[in-house]
């Protein structure tokens, strides 16, 4: 291996919103930062779902001054689906908390913000490996050449090549993985807010559970970005290698189709089609690599996401996690190296933030997932309901009334408690 | 928008610059071997095709998700991604 | 020491441009830009040769300041330097004004081999190559295959039809790489961290050329292009034999011979 002839204090690997945040925080610091990225541009491998959540990323991105934000989420909707009825509970507020955005364009204007600070960003290099020598990562190498780094934080995705290549961690599971899949459909922008009910940069959230992914674990989702929609949904990858009936596009052609939403979508145009994987670690049961000696992990590289079923949020997990890596690089340095002992850090300031507080306090969410009343028997069940209290011709039935007809044949009183009370304590 | 479209029809939204080179390499001869083949329904880009009892793959109109690597029961998968900042290039995800 | 200039062009990527069902126009939106890819085989033709021989790879592109990112893609792949050629009054240029000045670029550079692509998938009208080599007068080869140096001449092989050609070219002179028969090689980290970090690109204005106003931009441009059509989208039919595969060759040439596609 050739060794190249320049020397940088960090080498970040990949430009994604964790891989951004870290190089830009270390640049802003004045550390010699290499941020490395396979796209063409950076942000043009980056797929999300659709909403970003604004406070973690401003506090990492000077308050998002001059970010791509399409709308701003003011309208939440949860839907329940089952045979063509829907059951929907919608939240109206006023606080600007989440935005909807092209991921895309938010990662190629986070590297943007690098190479500001005084950060190198290059792109159309793929790393091929970690340099691991005597149990130390040293740098990365790219097809013959090698570059060698006091520490490299990996920000590679979920696709952790590099750290399974090095025997870092074991092989991603299926078990613990979730597949996204959505179409970004363009509306004219005046009709998109007529159909919504949206004003000016007001947007949308609309998740949906129940039939819409064929009774898997997981839920639809539908998002307003400026003059388009994102149409999606995310299944869980260990039951659909069982049990996925038909191609997975069609899953999302079927929401597309479906009688409920194709009224919004008709004079839509399909601008492009993505499909990511989403990590759903159950923490802290599952090892997640953080650090060793040489290496920071941040991101979906590292597992942190947080899906609720109901909510997602990736990209600001990711974005802290970044920040957070570079802020564990800049204590280590004060403590002279980049030891696993002085970057252990990284933990620490983890389990100090939001994000493995909230991955702690959320941790049986995935196992009540995989409950699959949740996307059966419950939509049935609530729509049956909702049937009954307002489609009997002549009498009405008392809620209860209602409940038990409606519990008949789908789902027993003491799995109803069962549930209940899982679900009080996952979420 | 209101008629059902091929996967095809719907890929070809997206752009790419196709690499030179496959990524993803898959060893057929363990395919033959393979009951289940979930590649087929899950690679959200129908790389994975059957032909008889083959199953055909082709890399030109990967989304690079890594879904072929993780599903398939026998390994089969050489998975990396391209080089040179080609491959999938999106914009509007 | 061969003096190599290779010419490439920073085009829209056409291969994915889609067309709009309802309005039938061509969907332009976020296209991103591509090197011209029969360029990168040029440019790996100008760098094998190179690395054979000794001598200098220059990339140049005319175009607006974004084909930056191009240079910075065949800089990854190797080559040594680049001129960026970039000018509002070369704007609006057809292949004419374009030869004229990418010319007069190549004659301040000085070369021994001008490498071009065969055409480029925005246009492929294949002018600018031959255009080149008789602002210059210097002989011109297209179709190129092979190249390499013997005895300072350069013997380059091209490929027609039916026939294989051999020519010994006297330097310096201007070849076409035939398109389909090199893999441009791979962008490599110390390149491209060299593109980034030691500005190997010039930017030429006409300042730097001081060019004739007549013979450059919208006013050099003697061609117009008096319209363009588009070939309708055939729908696909989507049928599809299964079984025997010799009933389906049979199946297929019936349904060609129906669709009046074959002729017996």
């Amino acid at each position: 291996m050739k060794e190249v002839g320049y020397k940088f204090d960090v080498i970040v690997v990949g430009a994604g919103p964790a891989g951004s945040a870290a190089a830009y925080t270390l640049a802003k610091k004045g550390f010699k930062v290499l941020l490395v990225e396979r796209g063409r541009v950076p942000g043009s491998k980056n797929v999300f779902g659709g909403r970003v959540y604004a406070d973690p990323v401003g506090e990492v991105f000077d308050g998002l001054d001059g970010a791509p934000i399409h709308r701003w989420v003011t309208r939440e909707r949860i839907s329940l689906v089952s045979g063509g009825e829907m059951s929907s509970f919608e939240f109206r507020g006023s606080k600007r908390t989440s935005f909807t955005t092209y991921l895309t364009e938010l990662a190629g204007w986070m590297a943007r913000k690098v190479e500001e600070a005084g950060g190198v960003v290059l792109t159309e290099i793929t790393v091929d490996g970690l340099v691991v020598e005597g149990g130390r990562v040293t740098g990365i190498r790219v097809g013959d050449e090698r570059l060698t780094s006091d520490v490299v934080i990996d920000a590679e995705g979920i696709n952790r090549l590099l750290l399974e290549r090095a025997g870092l961690v074991p092989k991603l599971s299926v078990r613990h993985t979730g597949l996204g899949v959505k179409e970004v459909i363009k509306l004219q922008r005046d009709r998109l807010e007529d159909l919504f009910g949206l004003e000016g940069d007001e947007g949308m959230a609309w998740l949906m559970l129940g039939d819409v992914t064929d009774g898997l674990p997981g839920g639809a989702f539908l998002y307003t970005n400026r003059d388009s929609v994102s149409l999606g949904l995310v299944i869980a990858l260990g039951d659909a290698v069982k049990e996925v009936g038909r191609h997975v596009s069609r899953y999302v052609e079927a929401l597309r189709l479906h009688p409920l939403l194709r009224r919004y979508l008709r004079d839509g145009r399909i601008m492009e089609y993505s499909a990511h994987l989403v990590p759903e670690y159950t923490w802290p049961d599952l090892p997640h690599l953080l650090y060793t000696d040489g290496l920071l992990v941040a991101g979906d590289a590292a597992g942190l996401l947080l899906n609720l079923g109901y909510n997602f949020r990736g990209v600001d997990f990711a974005a802290y996690s970044g920040y957070l890596a570079a802020r564990a690089v800049e204590r280590a340095h004060e403590m002279g190296g980049m030891t696993s002992e002085n970057l252990a850090i990284y933990r620490d300031l983890l389990e100090e933030s939001f994000v493995l507080r909230q991955l702690r306090k959320f941790r049986r969410a995935p196992r009540m997932r995989e409950n699959r009343r949740l996307y059966g028997a419950y939509p049935g069940l609530v729509n049956a309901i909702m049937d009954q209290l307002f489609n009997s011709p002549y009498e009405t039935p008392k809620v209860m009334e209602a409940l038990r007809r409606a519990r008949e044949g789908r789902i027993g009183w003491l799995e109803m408690v069962r549930d209940l009370l899982e679900m009080v304590r996952s979420v | 928008m209101m008629k059902p479209m091929r996967v095809d029809d719907i890929l070809n939204n997206n752009v790419w610059d196709v690499d030179y080179e496959p990524h993803i390499r898959v060893d057929s001869s363990k395919c033959r071997e393979c009951d289940e083949k979930p590649c087929l329904l899950l690679c959200p880009a129908q790389c994975y095709t059957l032909a008889g009892e083959e199953v055909l793959f082709s890399y030109e109109g990967c989304v690079e998700c890594g879904t072929c690597r993780l599903v398939c029961p026998n390994d089969a998968v050489t998975w990396n991604y391209p080089v040179s900042g080609r491959g999938i290039h999106f914009r509007f995800s | 020491m061969l003096r190599i200039v290779v010419g490439i062009k920073w085009v829209p990527n056409t291969t994915s441009v889609n067309i709009d069902p309802k309005t039938g126009t061509l969907i332009r939106e976020g296209i991103p830009s591509v090197v011209n890819p029969h360029d990168l085989e040029a440019v790996e033709m100008a760098l094998r040769l190179r690395d054979e021989y000794g001598g200098r790879v220059t990339a140049i592109t005319m175009s607006p300041p974004s084909a930056r990112a191009g240079l910075e893609h065949v800089l990854g792949m190797g080559v040594d330097d680049a001129v960026l050629v970039s000018d509002r009054a070369f704007a609006g240029a057809d292949t004419l004004a374009t030869s004229y000045v990418l010319a007069k670029v190549i004659e301040r550079l000085g070369y021994d081999l001008i490498v071009f692509g065969q055409e480029t998938i925005d246009s492929s009208t294949a002018h600018v190559g031959a255009q080149v080599a008789s602002w210059l007068d210097i002989p011109y080869v297209y179709y190129v295959t092979h190249a390499r140096l013997e005895g300072g001449r350069l013997i380059v092989r091209r490929s027609l039809e039916n026939v294989r050609e051999t020519y010994e070219l006297e330097l310096p002179a201007l070849i076409s790489v035939a398109m389909h028969t090199l893999h441009p090689r791979r962008v490599r980290l110390s390149h491209k961290l060299r593109a980034k970090l030691e500005s190997p690109i010039e930017t030429w204005t006409n300042r730097e050329l001081g060019l004739e106003p007549d013979c450059i931009g919208l006013k050099g441009s003697p061609t117009a292009l008096s319209k363009i059509e588009m070939i309708p989208k055939v729908p696909r039919k989507n049928e599809i034999f299964r079984g025997d595969p010799r009933e389906a060759a049979k199946w297929l040439v019936d349904k060609l011979i129906e669709e009046g596609l074959l002729e017996v």
